[in-house]
């Protein structure tokens, strides 16, 4: 992989975050939290790449809802997403739509995401420092 | 006669605020205790309503000036020009943040705002009746590897004096007036094995001026042997870099004084001696004192190096005070 900062203070996915939800009382899918690896946060539009792979099997990016202030997006607006603004120390949630749930016990969420940083410029013709937010965790699901 | 006063950048103490050690309340509470008598609060880092400062956040900040007595002084901006995925913002679009930023700053009762250079001269200047109007000055800031005598910064002074506006200045970080290697950089290229004799080879290259790309082909086969050693020598030549002696620079520091607004007290480490053992204070601040300026010097520790933030912040705020005391 080409050269990108890397800024880590916590962790990317956050212990003890996964969990199933629930609509009309079934379990819809599962869910957990992460944090932006960097010391400001962003608005969602400087983010170039965003996948979620669990127990090694690569999630579809439509079953993909990122969730902050209140709202849900789907990875594909990102880029529409210039006033949508991802505090530092607010975690988001990834809900992942996934009928009966992940089974009991523990998962592998590897998370890809990287972002450019808007206000640093490497180069002409809008190239930007690339910045490695990725992150692994094993979680046991809660339900 | 000069009257500075010390602040810090609550960018300082960002690591504990990250990792949930401290939150707002305690960074403000802990510079506070450090001597500070205003802070510097870096929108994007800190104000939860951002790019909006919300009532409530007014009333947080107004509760903590009263619990502990000090309140924000500067609104450090960012000029997130690449923010939008296929083009860079335009130039309408800048000043259009540019003004939001403004707006906040004067909410939260700044009178100083940081804006970065991604905003060109041209924008700066259209800025002048916002910054007027909200009584917030707005001052770009001076970062190594710009100084107060590189031509980008040159291009400022000549449209800030053409508009004639007190409003439109700069914040110079003394990061730019560095004449010893990157303390951090250097370490961890020495703990990434990399032998000191080649650290000391790349810095005089440094010294010595030699050009970037030159010093690349002298230091190629060592760099090859030793990666990490490419990444100390962009840093050299890049935002940390240094040279023998800072008095040109200086010199342009004074020329601009009357547009400086607020100045960054830039540290990476300050020993135990009080001593920034990259930037030269004890010339630094002698210059600062013995001008007409009037305001702050707000401490900025970049944490490079897993230095205990509380810690440096704190020598280096020690420090100004006892150089400005000095230099009396």
């Amino acid at each position: 992989m080409a050269f990108a900062m890397r800024m880590n203070f916590v962790d990317v996915v956050v212990s003890d975050s996964l969990k199933n939800y629930y609509v009309d009382g079934k379990k819809m899918g599962y869910q957990f939290d992460i944090r932006l690896s960097y010391y400001r946060g962003h608005f969602l539009s400087v983010i170039d790449e965003f996948g979620v792979t669990v127990d090694g099997f690569e999630v579809p990016m439509e079953r993909i809802k990122f969730c902050i202030n209140g709202k849900e997006f789907s990875p594909a607006e990102f880029d529409k997403c210039y006033t949508e603004f991802w505090q530092v120390i607010e975690p988001a949630t990834v809900r992942v739509f996934y009928p009966g749930g992940l089974p009991e016990g523990e998962h592998k969420i590897d998370v890809k995401l990287m972002f450019r940083s808007p206000y640093m410029p490497i180069g002409p013709d809008h190239q930007y420092m690339p910045v490695d937010s990725c992150g692994s965790k094993t979680l046991a699901v809660a339900d | 006669m000069a009257n500075v006063k010390t602040g810090i950048t609550l960018f300082s103490l960002g690591t504990p605020y990250l990792k949930g050690e401290l939150d707002l309340e305690g960074v403000i509470r802990t510079a506070a205790e450090m001597g500070a008598e205003g802070y510097e609060i870096v929108a994007a880092q800190m104000i939860p309503s951002y790019p909006y400062v919300s009532d409530e956040f007014v009333s947080f900040v107004n509760k903590c000036k009263e619990k502990y007595g000090i309140s924000p002084i500067c609104y450090a901006a960012n000029m997130d020009r690449g923010m939008l995925r296929d083009r860079d913002l335009t130039e309408d679009e800048m000043v259009a943040r540019a003004i939001t930023d403004i707006v906040s700053a004067n909410k939260l009762g700044c009178t100083v705002m940081r804006e970065q250079y991604l905003l060109s001269p041209q924008g700066l200047a259209r800025l002048a009746p916002y910054a007027e109007a909200y009584n917030v000055r707005v001052g770009i800031e001076i970062h190594n590897p710009e100084s107060p005598i590189t031509q980008s910064i040159l291009d400022y002074v000549k449209v800030i004096e053409e508009t004639g506006s007190k409003y439109l200045g700069f914040v110079p970080d003394f990061g730019c007036f560095a004449t010893k290697p990157n303390k951090p950089y250097w370490d961890r290229a020495l703990a990434a094995g990399a032998p000191v004799e080649l650290l000391e080879k790349m810095a005089q290259l440094r010294y010595d001026e030699v050009p970037q790309d030159k010093a690349a082909e002298i230091m190629m086969p060592d760099m090859q042997k030793y990666p990490v050693l490419f990444g100390t020598l962009s840093s050299m030549y890049g935002f940390v870099q240094f040279r023998k002696s800072c008095k040109d620079e200086l010199e342009g520091l004074k020329k601009i004084m009357p547009y400086c607004f607020e100045m960054h007290g830039k540290c990476h480490y300050v020993d135990e001696n009080l001593h920034e053992v990259s930037i030269p204070y004890e010339e630094i601040i002698p210059v600062i004192a013995a001008s007409d300026y009037d305001g702050f010097i707000v401490t900025e520790f970049e944490d490079e190096g897993g230095y205990n933030a509380v810690e440096q912040t704190t020598r280096h705020v020690k420090m100004v005070k006892k150089l400005l005391a000095e230099s009396r």
